[in-house]
């Protein structure tokens, strides 16, 4: 299969304390959002955040991932629930880090046990390329909601 | 002091037929927005994917952290433009990153502009989360 590419880029004006960026997606233009360090470490305020985009890329990954896995299995979802939480923390000596990724999942699977779809969702992970990246200088857990 | 972004996505059906979005439920800045197999492996057609989310939150990281280095250098930057640009091979991942930025920052030379572009590359905490990709390219200048 061909390599996929896809682009965004961001615009900083300013100093990280009274600064702000404004981030365009630029291979669909699906969204153009600011963010500021406010947004990132304390309060979002209705902004967005690099932990935030990462969980989206980790939570919107995993999804699909399970419902290959799922479909494979020949029990196609009809609806699947991820929710993936990312949490940044000051590592002494490292400065700020990544240190943890948390999926849940959960979903409407007609004909799927709950041995079968926690296969999936194992399946689904060790198939993520995402988790597979966060996992090399982060912890990952799934919990599931099924 | 730790910081937890949250963010939810659902999916209907089998991955090649299926189709998906992805919701900010913590700050509430974007979506839904709609994901399919098609518009990640193929045209995006307006469509997000994991890949370009992961560019949005490399170069959103990487510019804040160039922002800091150059501050507390003492040459705090009016603008930097900063793109990402994820290649994905399915079978094997994500296989490499291209970072771009181009900085408007008085009184720094191009030598000095170029040791905080990389030091940043080093540095941003996206970058180290990233660090098992196995190629971060960076294309760095003043404007």
């Amino acid at each position: 299969m061909p390599r996929i590419v896809r682009k965004a880029d961001v615009v900083w004006e300013g100093s990280i304390a009274r600064g702000e960026g404004r981030l365009h997606a630029v291979s669909s233009g699906a969204f153009t959002l600011p963010y500021t360090n406010a947004s990132r470490i304390a309060d979002p305020g209705g902004k967005t955040s690099p932990e935030e985009l990462l969980a989206a890329a980790h939570a919107g990954c995993f999804a699909m991932s399970l419902g290959s896995e799922l479909a494979r299995a020949g029990t196609p979802p009809e609806l699947i629930e991820v929710r993936c939480t990312i949490t940044m923390d000051e590592v002494e000596g490292r400065g700020h880090q990544i240190v943890h990724s948390e999926i849940e999942a959960g979903g409407r699977v007609p004909d799927c046990d709950d041995a079968a779809f926690a296969q999936a969702v194992e399946a689904a992970d060790a198939g993520c390329p995402v988790s597979a990246l966060i996992r090399a200088s982060a912890t990952v857990t799934i919990t599931l909601a099924h | 002091m730790a910081t937890d972004r949250t963010v939810s996505a659902t999916w209907n059906g089998s991955l090649l037929e299926g189709s998906g979005t992805i919701h900010s439920v913590g700050s509430g800045a974007f979506g839904p927005l709609p994901v399919s197999w098609a518009s990640r492996a193929e045209e995006p057609n307006g469509k997000t994917s994991p890949e370009e989310l992961i560019a949005a939150a490399h170069a959103a990281c990487y510019s804040m952290a160039l922002s800091n280095g150059l501050a507390k250098a003492g040459t705090p930057p009016e603008q930097l433009d900063t793109s990402a640009t994820v290649t994905f091979q399915p079978g094997e991942g994500i296989v490499r990153i291209a970072l771009a930025v181009r900085g408007v920052v008085p009184g720094l030379d191009a030598a000095g502009f170029a040791e905080q572009a990389e030091a940043a590359k080093i540095g941003c905490p996206v970058s180290k989360a990233l660090a098992g990709v196995p190629q971060i390219t960076l294309d760095a200048a003043l404007a």
